[in-house]
């Protein structure tokens, strides 16, 4: 399987796919310490879609589609992921000052 | 595979990702799912609507645990799965100067293996 290079086009086709099929699709997390290597996998047995990193970055990108599958999982496919995108842009400005402070 | 209450797992998986700092990995898996098989779903769907909650399974390969989120409980999880997650996830690389170099390594390598291909193409020319 290759390895979606663009985190915008993974995050997308994830959550097509998820929709798509709700019942058989997963999504999987894998890190690996040693390595620092983190990768997550969206699959509903037919098709699969892969994101790999090695960036503390893409671990916040992470975070935030966790939380979308989290929503769309609990409250079904049709569940509105604004809020969950919502909070993204608060914790996106939230980063963003901390980078400020550090410098 | 041992399914247990929101915290205990997420004390499970706190052990696990300290386990594998050596080596190893941790995979977590999220899946929708009513906990129930497919032929009983189907009698249900006629009768009533299915809950269904979100499965979370984690392993080490070694040993697999799993939880079930209900919709009352995902949040406070979903919040304390972060703080796990952003403890232990500190191998990965931070956007410093010093990683600069380090990811512009395998840019260059992307560069030489471009040109590579034109010799070749020549070459069948």
């Amino acid at each position: 399987m290759v390895y979606i290079a663009s985190w915008d086009e993974f995050a997308e086709r994830s959550v097509q796919l998820f929709r798509a099929d709700p019942h058989s699709s997963r999504y999987v997390m894998k890190y690996r310490h040693c390595d620092g290597k983190l990768v997550l996998k969206v699959t509903d047995n037919r098709e699969c879609l892969k994101f790999k990193t090695d960036q503390a970055q893409d671990a916040k990108k992470m975070e935030k589609l966790t939380n979308i599958f989290f929503t769309l999982m609990v409250r079904g496919p049709d569940a509105d992921i604004s809020e969950a995108s919502g909070k993204e842009q608060v914790e996106q400005a939230a980063s963003k000052k901390g980078r400020g402070r550090r410098q | 595979m041992v399914l247990l209450q929101p915290d205990p797992f997420l004390n499970e998986l706190t052990s696990m990702f300290e386990r594998s700092t050596e080596k190893g990995s941790v995979w977590v898996t999220l899946k929708r799912s009513s906990m129930k098989c497919k032929a009983t779903r189907k009698k249900m769907e006629t009768a009533e609507t299915i809950e269904y909650r979100c499965l979370v399974r984690a392993t080490d390969a070694k040993k697999t645990i799993s939880t079930s989120l209900s919709a009352r409980d995902y949040q406070k999880f979903q919040a304390s799965y972060a703080t796990v997650l952003k403890a232990h996830m500190n191998a990965l690389k931070k956007r410093e100067r010093k990683d600069k170099k380090k990811t512009a390594e395998p840019e260059k390598k992307q560069k030489k293996s471009e040109p590579s291909k034109k010799p070749a193409s020549r070459a069948s020319q």
